[in-house]
C-alpha cells in the first residue's frame, strides 16, 4: 500500500520501518542536494543524508507536524552539516593551498571535478567560476546563503539553524552575496 | 530600509528585493520607477542567477533505496525517542545511566587499591575519560533536545510542565557531570555546563502557567545566547574526542 508522506508520518511515528522506508526513498535525493551544496564534497554530502535519516528516526515522535516532513528532514540536515563543517574545520584546518590537504576545502576540489559530458558545455564555466567563489566564504556565510538561495527558507529560520540572531544570519548572507559578486561579476 | 524619495538602494536594498524579504516591497517599488537602481538590480540578477548552475552530482533512481539499505542496520542502535508519559520514564531513565556512568567514573577515579575489587578495577584512566566524555556528551544531546523543543513550543501547559520536569533532572544530572569534569580539569566543558544550568534552572522554574511573554523569553535566552549552537557543537567536539580515545 502507498502512502502520501502524512500517512507514512503517521505511521512511521508509530514505529512502523516499512513507512519510514517510504519517506527515506522520497526525500533522499533533495536532502543529499542540499547537504552536497552546504559542503561541496560527495562522500561527505552522503554521509550527512545518512545522518540526518537516523536523527529523524529517532525523534520523529518528535515532530509536531506544523512543518511538512520534507520542511523538517531539511532542517535536520541543515543542523547536523553545520555541525559537521564546524568540526571538520575545528579538527582538520585548511591548508594554506596547493598542499594534499587541498581538498579539506571541498568547493575548491568541485571546481577541477569533471562534470559528465551532458551537463559539460551549461557547467563548466559555472563550476570554474562559482566553485571557487563559494569555497571563499565562511562556512556560516556559505551555510547561511545556500539555505536562503537554494532552499528559499526564511532568515529567522535559517538563524535558527546557525543558532544565532536573524540580524546575524541577515548579514552573513548579505556578506556572501557581496563576496560572490565580487568574484563572478566579470563572468555575470 | 525604506528608501528616501530621491536616494539610491544601497546593495544591502538589493539584495533584499532580490530574496522578496518582507519590508522589502519599497525597494522593488523604487526599483521599478528608478532606471539606475533597476540596472544595479539587473546586475544583481544576473549574479546570482549564475549560483543556480552549480552543478550537483546527479543521484541514480535508486539512490533513496540505497540510502535505506545502508540505514536498515543501525536503526536498531537508534532507538525511537518517546513522546508523553513513556518518553519521561525513557529521559529519566538515559538521566539515571548517565549518573551510573558518572559514578562509576568517580568511583574509578578517587578509590583506592583495596581488597576488594572495585567496580572500576579493570578499568584504565583512558577507559574512564572515555566514559565520562560519553555520558557529557549523551548529557548534552538531552539538552539540546529540549532546547530545541522550547524553541518551537507554542506554549502549551502540557508541553511546558513535560519541560520543566526534565530541564529539573538536566540540572542535577548537570551538576554532577559538571563536578566529575571539575575533578578532571576540564574548565571549558566545565564553564560551558555551567552557563547551560542557568538557563535550565530559569526553564525548570517557569510558573504551570507560564504566559506567552514568559515562554518568549526563555526562547529568546536560547537565542540570544546562541545557545543551542554552542550545545551542539560542544557535544559534537567531545564525540570527536571520545572517538579518539
Amino acid at each position: 500500500m502507498t502512502y502520501g508522506d502524512d500517512g507514512a508520518l503517521e505511521k512511521a511515528r508509530g514505529g512502523d520501518s516499512d513507512a519510514f522506508r517510504l519517506l527515506v526513498e522520497r526525500h533522499a535525493t533533495a536532502v543529499f542536494r542540499l547537504a552536497y551544496r552546504m559542503t561541496g564534497n560527495e562522500t561527505d554530502a552522503e554521509d550527512m543524508v545518512q545522518e540526518t535519516f537516523l536523527r529523524a528516526w529517532r525523534e520523529i515522535r518528535r515532530f509536531d507536524g506544523r512543518a511538512s516532513f520534507g520542511t523538517w528532514i531539511h532542517r535536520i540536515c541543515a543542523n547536523r552539516t553545520v555541525d559537521f563543517l564546524r568540526a571538520k574545520n575545528r579538527w582538520q584546518p585548511a591548508a594554506a593551498g596547493g598542499g594534499p590537504e587541498e581538498d579539506h576545502d571541498p568547493f575548491r576540489a568541485l571546481a577541477s571535478e569533471e562534470p559528465s559530458p551532458e551537463r559539460a558545455a551549461r557547467s563548466a564555466e559555472a563550476s570554474a567560476t562559482l566553485a571557487p567563489a563559494l569555497a571563499s566564504l565562511s562556512e556560516i556565510e556559505r551555510t547561511a546563503f545556500v539555505l536562503r538561495h537554494y532552499e528559499g527558507l526564511p532568515i529567522d529560520e535559517i538563524a535558527g539553524v546557525l543558532g544565532v540572531q536573524p540580524g546575524a544570519a541577515r548579514h552573513s548572507i548579505f556578506r556572501a552575496v557581496k563576496k560572490l559578486r565580487r568574484a563572478l561579476e566579470c563572468h555575470a | 530600509m525604506i528608501p528616501h524619495e530621491k536616494a539610491h538602494l544601497n546593495e544591502e536594498d538589493l539584495i533584499l528585493a532580490y530574496y522578496n524579504e518582507p519590508g522589502a516591497e519599497p525597494a522593488r517599488a523604487h526599483i521599478a520607477k528608478c532606471p539606475e537602481c533597476r540596472a544595479a538590480a539587473e546586475s544583481l540578477t544576473r549574479t546570482l542567477n549564475m549560483c543556480d548552475e552549480l552543478p550537483v552530482p546527479e543521484r541514480s533512481a535508486d539512490f533513496g533505496r540505497d540510502v535505506w539499505n545502508e540505514l536498515v542496520p543501525q536503526l536498531s542502535n537508534y532507538p525511537q525517542t518517546k513522546s508523553g508519559w513513556h518518553g519521561f520514564r525513557v529521559w529519566a531513565a538515559a538521566a539515571a545511566c548517565a549518573m551510573v556512568l558518572i559514578a562509576v567514573f568517580l568511583a574509578g577515579r578517587y578509590s583506592r587499591p583495596t581488597a576488594t575489587p572495585s567496580l572500576m578495577a579493570g578499568l584504565s584512566d583512558q577507559a574512564r575519560e572515555r566514559i565520562l566524555k560519553t555520558a557529557v556528551a549523551d548529557h548534552l544531546d538531552r539538552v539540546q533536545i529540549l532546547l530545541t523543543e522550547i524553541s518551537n513550543t507554542s506554549g502549551s501547559p502540557e508541553m511546558l510542565a513535560a519541560d520543566r520536569a526534565r530541564a529539573q533532572d538536566l540540572v542535577q544530572e548537570g551538576r554532577l557531570m559538571r563536578q566529575s569534569l571539575a575533578a578532571q580539569g576540564e574548565t571549558p566543558t566545565t564553564s560551558f555546563l555551567d552557563e547551560t544550568e542557568r538557563f535550565l534552572m530559569e526553564a525548570a522554574h517557569t510558573p504551570d502557567a507560564a504566559s506567552a511573554e514568559e515562554v518568549a523569553a526563555l526562547r529568546d535566552r536560547i537565542e540570544s545566547g546562541s545557545l543551542l549552537f554552542k550545545v551542539r557543537i560542544v557535544e559534537s567536539n567531545l564525540r570527536n574526542e571520545e572517538q579518539k580515545l
